[in-house]
C-alpha cells in the first residue's frame, strides 16, 4: 500500500480462475496522482501488450505534461497518446493486429478534485455515505443501443452483444474518451476495476466490502478474492482510493470513547453512591444494600451507559420513569426520589471529572453527554409528575363541587325552614313564579312563598290528581308522569323551585333537542293542565277548597312549564351561540352578494359601454366572459 | 465573569436561532408573531444570563416559578414548560458549541448544559411542591374543612 498526503490507495490485481495471463495492467503512483486499470484484449498474449503499451504511454504523458498542462486536458490526452502508441505496436507486429485495451483512469488534482476518464467497460465507482455507484457507462455495443433508445434496458443484460465493445484504445490511433470531473467529499472511497471484478461480484457484495471501514489495501484484496469466489472468470484488477476521514464528531467521540471511559469506571460509580448513601434512600431501604445497588444504581449507570454509545437519551427517560412511577404508586414521597435523583447525578458528576482529570478534552464531551442524559432523566419524572399534578387538579375539583353542592342546598333548606317560619303569606297562585328566563332556576335568594299547606288540601289535591291519572290513557305514560310531578310540586310545603326544578330535570330524561321531542314534552304539559282541571270538580269537596286545590295545581303547573322552559333555554343556549355567529356570517355574507352584485352591474354597464351596440352580434368580438 | 460576557456575546445568536425554531420548541410561542415571541425568549435567556453571572439558584427558582405561573395563564401544562425551558436551554448549548472551537466556547456549552440540568431540577421541584400543596388541600376537603 501507497499513502499520499490527502489519500490512502492500494491496487491489486489477480490472474483469476480461468485465463493462464494477466493481460490487464495498471498504474498506481501517489506523487503524481495517477490510478490506471486497463484490460487488454487480442490473441497470441497481445492483450497484456496492449494493455501494458497504454499504460507505459499515458504514465510518460502524465510525467513529461503534467507541469504544463490543465488536468482534464492532460488526462484526455494521456489516453489519447496511449491509445497511439498501442495502434502503432499492433502495426508492427501481425500477429498484434486489432490487439487493443480499455482503461479507466483518475488523476487526483487535489484533495477535493479529480478527474476520471475511460474507455471501454473497465468502471469507476465512488462509494459516498454509505451507497456504491457507478460513475461511468459501458463503451459496449449494446450500451450504445440502450443510449439511442433502439434497445430496451431490461434486454441489455441478456443480449449476444453486451460484452462487445464499442470503443477501445488501439483499434484506431484516435479514441473517444469519456472524461469528467469529480468532486471529492472526505470519506469518499472510489473504485477503479476491469470487467474481472463486476462480471463475477454483484453490486450489494462490492458495497458492502466498499463501505466496511477496512483499510483500502485489504478492500483490494478483499474484492478480487469475491470475483474469484464468484468464478474467477477474467483477469481482476483494482484500485481502491480512499478520500481522508473527516474528523470525527463530537457525539462520535462520546459514543466511542466516551462509552468506553465511562463503563470502566462503573465500580467507581456505585462506590461512590454507596458513599453518599443511596441504599438509605426510603426507595432503596427496603433491598439488601448490594441488591439495591444493583437494581437502582447501576441501572443508571447502565442507561447513561446505553445513551452515551448510541448518544440519545432513550434508556434514561426509561429508568427515570420505571423508578418514579414505581415509587408513585406506592405512594412515595418526592423528597426521596429527589435525594436518590441527586445522589446518582453526583456520583455521575464525580465519575466525569475523574476522567476529566485524565483527559480532558473527553472528559469535557462526557460531561456535557451525562448531564444531558440527567436532564433527560429529569424531563420524564417532570411528565410524571405534571401528569399527577393533573390528575389530583381533577380529583380536587370534584371533591370540592360535590362539598359545595352540599353546602348550597343545605343552606338552601335552611333558609327556606327560616322563611316558612317567619314569612306567613298566603298561598293565592298569582305569585310570579319565574321573573325572567335565569339559568338555573334554583336560586338562593327566592322568597319562599307557600307557608304551609292544610291537610284537607293536601287530600284534595291528592284526589284531583288520583281521578286525573284514572282518566289518562294507558299508553300517554308522558302525561301521567306530569300529572305525578305537579302533584309533587303542589304538595311540596317547603314551597321553593327545587321540586319544581327536580320534577323538570326528571320529565326531561335524556331528550333531543329538536321540535319532535320538546313539542312532545309541551303537549303533555298542556294535556295534564285541561285534564286536571276538569278533573277538580270531580271530588266532593267546598268550594273553597276546590278554588284553592285548582289554584295549587296552577301554580304548580306554572312552575314545571317554568322550569322545563328552563331546561330548554339551558339546552339550546350552545345552538343559539351558534344561531347567533351563523345569522352573523350570514349578514357578512349578504353583503358581500350584493357588493358582488352592484359590482357586476357595473361590469355590464362598461361592457355594454364598450361594445360597438351598431355592429351585428357576430361582429361585436369574443368577450373573455 | 468571562463565561458570562461569552453568553452575552453569543445572545444574538441563540436568540436568533430560538426564534427560527420556535414552532418546534413551543406550539404557543410558534403562534406567536415574532416581536412578542422574543419578548418570551428574550425574558428567559436575559434570565439565564444573570444565573449564569450570579449562580444564585434561589433567584433562579423564583424566576421559574413566576414563569410557570405566567404559562400556566396561558394554558401551558407545566410539562410543556418545562419541555420548552430544556429546548431552549439545548438551543442555546448547541449553539455555543457550534460557534465556539476554543476552550472558553467548550466551558460555556458545558455551563449551559448545566443550567440547562439545575432549570430542569428546579421546575420539577416546584411542581412536586405544588402537588404536595394539592393533596394537603385534597386531604383538608376530604376531611369537610375547606380552605377558605
Amino acid at each position: 500500500m501507497t499513502t499520499q498526503p490527502t489519500l490512502r490507495v492500494a491496487g491489486d490485481t489477480h490472474v483469476g480462475k480461468v485465463r493462464t495471463t494477466n493481460e490487464d495492467s495498471m498504474i498506481v503512483d501517489p506523487q503524481r496522482g495517477l490510478y490506471v486499470v486497463l484490460d487488454g484484449m487480442g490473441g497470441a498474449n497481445a492483450g497484456d501488450i496492449a494493455s501494458q503499451t497504454a499504460r507505459d504511454a499515458i504514465r510518460e504523458f502524465v510525467t513529461q505534461r503534467r507541469l504544463t498542462m490543465e488536468p482534464k486536458a492532460l488526462l484526455e490526452a494521456s489516453i489519447q497518446y496511449g491509445s497511439a502508441a498501442v495502434f502503432n505496436a499492433a502495426q508492427e507486429v501481425r500477429e498484434r493486429h486489432g490487439m487493443g485495451t480499455t482503461v479507466v483512469a483518475c488523476l487526483i488534482v487535489d484533495a477535493k478534485r479529480a478527474i476520471v476518464a475511460h474507455v471501454g467497460d473497465s468502471r469507476a465507482y465512488l462509494l459516498r455515505h454509505g451507497r456504491l455507484q457507478s460513475l461511468t457507462r459501458d463503451h459496449t455495443i449494446v450500451e450504445e443501443l440502450v443510449e439511442r433508445g433502439v434497445l430496451p434496458p431490461e434486454e441489455a443484460e441478456r443480449h449476444p452483444y453486451k460484452n462487445v465493445l464499442s470503443r477501445n484504445l488501439g483499434a484506431k490511433p484516435e479514441t473517444r474518451v469519456d472524461v469528467f470531473e469529480l468532486e471529492v467529499k472526505p470519506g469518499d472511497r472510489l473504485l477503479l476495476c476491469s470487467d474481472g471484478l463486476y462480471g463475477y461480484a454483484s453490486a450489494e457484495a462490492m458495497q458492502y466490502l466498499l463501505g466496511s471501514g477496512d483499510p483500502p489495501e485489504s478492500v483490494a484484496r478483499d474484492l478480487i478474492d469475491l470475483a474469484l469466489r464468484g468464478g474467477g472468470g477474467d483477469n481482476i484488477t483494482t484500485i481502491v482510493l480512499e478520500a481522508p476521514q473527516p474528523p470525527p464528531s463530537s457525539s462520535e467521540v462520546v459514543r466511542t470513547s466516551g462509552a468506553n471511559a465511562w463503563w470502566q469506571r462503573r465500580a467507581r460509580f456505585l462506590q461512590v453512591a454507596k458513599e453518599r448513601g443511596i441504599t438509605k434512600n426510603p426507595i432503596c431501604r427496603a433491598l439488601p444494600p448490594e441488591e439495591a445497588l444493583d437494581l437502582v444504581a447501576l441501572s443508571l449507570f447502565q442507561a447513561i451507559f446505553h445513551d452515551l454509545e448510541k448518544s440519545t437519551g432513550v434508556n434514561v427517560w426509561t429508568f427515570a420513569q420505571n423508578i418514579a412511577g414505581g415509587w408513585f404508586e406506592r405512594g412515595g414521597k418526592w423528597e426521596a426520589l429527589r435525594g436518590l435523583m441527586d445522589i446518582l447525578a453526583m456520583s455521575a458528576r464525580t465519575v466525569v471529572d475523574e476522567v476529566r482529570a485524565g483527559d480532558v478534552q473527553l472528559g469535557f464531551l462526557l460531561d456535557i453527554a451525562v448531564s444531558r442524559a440527567l436532564v433527560v432523566a429529569e424531563l420524564a419524572l417532570g411528565g410524571l409528575l405534571a401528569e399527577r399534578l393533573r390528575q389530583v387538579d381533577g380529583d380536587l375539583i370534584q371533591l370540592h363541587t360535590a362539598l359545595q353542592e352540599t353546602i348550597d342546598i343545605g343552606g338552601l333548606e335552611a333558609a327556606a325552614g327560616e322563611a316558612s317560619a317567619d314569612v306567613d303569606i298566603s298561598f293565592t297562585g298569582d305569585v310570579p313564579f319565574t321573573d325572567e328566563a335565569t339559568i338555573p332556576f334554583m336560586r338562593p335568594d327566592r322568597v319562599i312563598t307557600n307557608p304551609g299547606i292544610s291537610a284537607e288540601l293536601l287530600g284534595a289535591i291528592e284526589k284531583t290528581l288520583t281521578i286525573a291519572r284514572a282518566r289518562t290513557s294507558p299508553r300517554a305514560e308522558l302525561v301521567k308522569q306530569v300529572l305525578t310531578s305537579l302533584q309533587t310540586i303542589a304538595t311540596d310545603d317547603s314551597g321553593n323551585f327545587a321540586s319544581a326544578v327536580l320534577a323538570a330535570r326528571e320529565l326531561w330524561g335524556v331528550r333531543a333537542v329538536d321540535d319532535a321531542s320538546i313539542m312532545q314534552l309541551f303537549d303533555a304539559l298542556d294535556s295534564a293542565r285541561i285534564i286536571t282541571a276538569s278533573s277538580v270538580h270531580q271530588i266532593s269537596v267546598p268550594d273553597a277548597v276546590r278554588a284553592k286545590v285548582l289554584a295549587a295545581i296552577s301554580a304548580a303547573h306554572q312552575r314545571l312549564v317554568g322550569a322545563t322552559t328552563g331546561l330548554v333555554l339551558e339546552a339550546v343556549a350552545p345552538y343559539s351561540e351558534r344561531l347567533k355567529d351563523a345569522q352573523t356570517k350570514t349578514g357578512e355574507l349578504r353583503d358581500k352578494v350584493a357588493r358582488a352584485e352592484r359590482k357586476r352591474a357595473e361590469l355590464e354597464r362598461k361592457f355594454a359601454n364598450t361594445i360597438d351596440q351598431s355592429q351585428p352580434w357576430e361582429k361585436r368580438g369574443a368577450t373573455e366572459w | 465573569m468571562s463565561l458570562a460576557r461569552a453568553y452575552e456575546a453569543l445572545r444574538p445568536k441563540i436568540l436568533q436561532r430560538l426564534l427560527e425554531l420556535r414552532s418546534t420548541l413551543d406550539p404557543s410561542l410558534g403562534r406567536l408573531d415574532e416581536d412578542t415571541a422574543r419578548a418570551q425568549i428574550g425574558a428567559v435567556l436575559d434570565h439565564v444570563g444573570t444565573f449564569i453571572t450570579s449562580g444564585d439558584l434561589g433567584q433562579h427558582r423564583a424566576f421559574l416559578h413566576t414563569f410557570l405561573a405566567m404559562r400556566a395563564a396561558e394554558a401551558q401544562t407545566p410539562a410543556q414548560v418545562l419541555a420548552m425551558l430544556v429546548a431552549i436551554g439545548d438551543t442555546a448549548s448547541q449553539v455555543a458549541q457550534e460557534e465556539n472551537t476554543d476552550a472558553e466556547g467548550a466551558e460555556l456549552t458545558l455551563m449551559l448544559t448545566r443550567v440547562t440540568a439545575a432549570t430542569a431540577r428546579a421546575i420539577n421541584d416546584l411542581i412536586a411542591d405544588e402537588l404536595e400543596r394539592r393533596l394537603a388541600q385534597m386531604q383538608e376537603l376530604q376531611k369537610g374543612q375547606p380552605r377558605t
